[in-house]
């Protein structure tokens, strides 16, 4: 029992996040009397968060740092703008347009790593000029002017779904893909635990262990199983996922991401044992950049228009799922799994006021306090397990 | 690697100077323009403070007023206050500095302005309300605007022509969206659809299935596309997975092209599922496009060119000690006087007429719409 009660109290931020996400839904899902987890819905709610979601890993990794971006969401209306203008003015085709669009994000990110890394000027302030600079640089590419329609092929980014076999009445793919995706979630959990077991760590007791692998083989298979109902997996869920594994494994295995908590949790420290801290942070703004770039290509083909009004805001709402996920202001703390669902706990509130027809300014004044009481929640947990 | 590094920075320093610095000589060439005006012995300057250059309008507003103002020998000072208040009270305090002759005021918020209109009266500076009424002050002179109430009537005249609810057709299902809360604008048009729509929805021809009826329930926060999308996709998949919407009362293109998205998305726009009528207001580039190809169905026209003229006509009739025309002196109440305003008549456009509305009358040209 010691066991358990040591794993329960070692994850309490994780797990305490999930079971907010979990009630939160449920809630949501009781007040909209069952729409909220209906196929449809729960595809949209894919949809509505996706660009923000995407600024959430990248933004967790610079907080993680010990630094902030602000000027995300001007930098996702630049690039959006840029793109409809190479794609809809000249008429670029759209994958070039892409990985030109993403390039000019990285360079972004790179302007302003350079001056928090090397020249040394507070994030906040560099990036602060960065909203204004690329918020204005927007309007003037634009002139006031929406954008539009983009290319279909390039709206599909954030419209399409995966493609099916046959013609039926359910999503058949999706449901190999959720089968798949368990089979190697079981694998992966077993093997880590002989690891874990070589090793002599504590791991949980055989029951518990099983009923935990029941639990997640549920979770993916009822998730595919609805999203099969509906039109299957949509590609953008395709993406967030690569997202997910690929910065997951960065910030877990990977030199780069070890470096980038000991430079949150003391930059002192690290400098000193041998990480060159200017160049990680320098980099971490590089890649946020370009997640910021993927961030406005998504918006823009979601809305199918470039409009100079994208992204107000966006930074905020990234900012909040990192915090309400669990990342530290201080630094050193937090994980894109704990972004991704600090993202989907604000996306859910929005959809569900949405559904409930609540006015936008009880939305604003909620979504508030919610911020407020996760993070205290937080900070609660993590005193009571420092003492 | 650090070399070429330091390189790529320095070059990207060196392109936003470059950037920064054009910006600059453009603003310099304005204020220079204007004071060279003022010295050339012209007749003086006329502040502009429009809204936001982040909406098409607005910008071709600024333009076409300055263009006006100054084939009459005016030079002007044109700002934008970028939808901050502050920005706008302050920018007005400086041309009131400056000693403008004249105040052409597009409000962001109208009841924001009291203070700083005062001052201008201080001054003997008269007072233009443009398109936005200002509110709570006796010192705004006249207003001129589009007929705002007229434009939400012509949205909803468009969805009851279109579905034959006159003719006693129905039940449709219909949804609704309105402007941002802070435009008080947004009201007028909102007001007005209803007008023509509460009738039929008290009578049943019409059923909102979200049950969502109230502004603010329906309002769009800064006319975001993106924001009226979501909420378009959570009213879809709440209340229309069995049932077919048919008609969606947008007040603004911009947030239309968020609507057609979400409708999109989830399969409107087939022979076997057509898209709902969307109204829409301004006439928008992309969404006259949107027109042609046959996705969105209505805008309202309002020739912005035409109110450039009208404020400027009567600001000019002001300066020289007449009376400048007017032909409403009794809707406008600000709270503190009615305003004696000039209502222009906006149009409504759909594919049929919008070749002899928008082209004929050179407002875009055919290369444009392609």
């Amino acid at each position: 029992m010691d066991v358990i009660k040591n794993v329960f109290r070692t994850n309490v931020r994780q797990y305490g996040m999930i079971v907010a996400l979990v009630l939160i839904t449920l809630l949501f899902q009781l007040l909209s009397e069952g729409i909220l987890l209906k196929p449809l819905n729960v595809t949209n709610l894919i949809q509505q968060n996706s660009y923000i979601l995407v600024l959430a890993i990248g933004m967790v990794m610079v907080i993680i740092t010990g630094h902030i971006d602000l000027s995300v969401g001007s930098v996702a209306a630049f690039v959006g703008a840029v793109s409809a203008i190479m794609m809809v003015d000249y008429g670029m085709p759209f994958y070039a347009a892409m990985a030109l669009s993403l390039l000019i994000g990285a360079a972004v990110g790179a302007w302003q790593g350079f001056w928090v890394a090397y020249v040394k000027i507070p994030s906040f302030i560099v990036t602060l000029a960065g909203m204004l600079l690329f918020r204005g640089l927007t309007m003037i590419v634009l002139n006031g002017q929406s954008i539009a329609p983009f290319p279909k092929a390039f709206q599909k980014i954030s419209t399409g779904f995966l493609p099916d076999f046959g013609n039926n009445s359910i999503h058949l793919l999706t449901i190999v893909i959720g089968i798949v995706l368990s089979l190697v979630t079981v694998a992966q959990e077993i093997r880590n635990r002989r690891t874990q077991q070589k090793y002599g760590f504590d791991v949980l007791p055989m029951p518990w262990f099983v009923l935990k692998l029941a639990a997640m083989v549920a979770v993916i298979n009822i998730f595919t199983f609805v999203l099969a109902q509906y039109k299957g997996i949509p590609f953008i869920l395709i993406l967030l996922f690569a997202l997910v594994v690929v910065y997951t494994f960065v910030m877990k295995r990977t030199v780069m991401g070890r470096h980038v908590y000991a430079i949150g949790g003391n930059e002192k420290a690290a400098k000193l044992s041998g990480v060159k801290t200017k160049k990680v942070t320098f980099w971490v703004f590089v890649n946020m950049g370009a997640l910021a770039a993927l961030s406005g290509l998504i918006y823009a083909a979601r809305l199918n228009a470039a409009t100079p009004k994208a992204g107000v805001n966006f930074e905020l709402d990234a900012i909040a799922a990192a915090f309400i996920g669990g990342a530290s202001a201080s630094g050193g703390i937090g994980t894109v799994i704990g972004a991704i669902i600090g993202g989907l706990v604000m996306g859910v509130m929005n959809n569900g006021m949405s559904l409930l027809g609540l006015g936008i300014d009880w939305q604003q004044g909620i979504k508030g306090l919610v911020l407020l009481l996760a993070v205290s929640f937080d900070i609660y947990n993590k005193n009571k397990s420092g003492a | 690697m650090k070399k070429t590094l330091s390189a790529v920075c320095i070059l990207a320093l060196v392109l936003a100077l470059a950037a920064c610095g054009s910006g600059n000589n453009g603003a310099q060439g304005t204020a220079s323009d204007g004071s060279s005006g003022g010295k050339g012995g012209g007749k003086g300057t006329i502040g502009i403070s429009m809204p936001t250059k982040s909406s098409e309008r607005w910008v071709n507003d600024g333009a076409n007023m300055v263009k006006e103002f100054e084939a009459l020998g005016y030079s002007t000072d044109l700002q934008y206050g970028e939808d901050v208040v502050e920005n706008q009270v302050s920018q007005i305090e400086n041309m009131i500095t400056k000693g403008v002759k004249l105040l052409v005021i597009a409000s962001i918020d109208g009841e924001a302005l009291t203070d700083v209109i005062q001052k201008a009266a201080d001054q003997n500076i008269p007072v233009i309300a443009y398109d936005r009424l200002i509110k709570k002050t006796e010192h705004v002179d006249y207003y001129a605007t589009f007929d705002n109430f007229k434009v939400g009537v012509l949205q909803g005249s468009y969805i009851e022509e279109k579905l034959g609810l006159k003719e006693g057709k129905g039940p449709f299902n219909i949804e609704l969206f309105a402007g941002s809360p802070d435009d008080n604008n947004a009201y007028f048009f909102f007001d007005g659809a209803m007008s023509v729509l509460k009738p039929y929805i008290d009578s049943g021809k019409l059923v909102v299935r979200s049950g969502q009826t109230k502004f603010d329930q329906v309002a769009t926060l800064r006319w975001d596309g993106g924001v009226a999308q979501s909420r378009m996709d959570n009213l879809l998949s709440a209340n229309y997975t069995t049932e077919r919407v048919d008609a969606v009362l947008s007040p603004y293109d911009g947030i239309s092209i968020g609507i057609l998205s979400s409708l999109k998305g989830v399969g409107y726009g087939s022979p076997d599922k057509p898209l709902p009528i969307i109204t829409g207001q301004d006439a928008e580039l992309a969404s006259v496009k949107s027109i042609i190809a046959g996705e969105q169905t209505q805008t309202v026209f309002k020739d912005t060119r035409e109110l450039a003229k009208v404020a400027v006509k009567m600001a000019d009739a002001i300066l020289n000690g007449q009376k400048p025309e007017v032909n409403d002196e009794k809707t406008y109440d600000n709270g503190v006087k009615i305003v004696p305003s000039y209502l222009l008549t906006p149009v409504s456009v759909d594919k049929s007429n919008y070749k002899e509305v928008l082209v004929d009358s050179g407002y875009y040209t055919e290369d444009q719409l392609k």
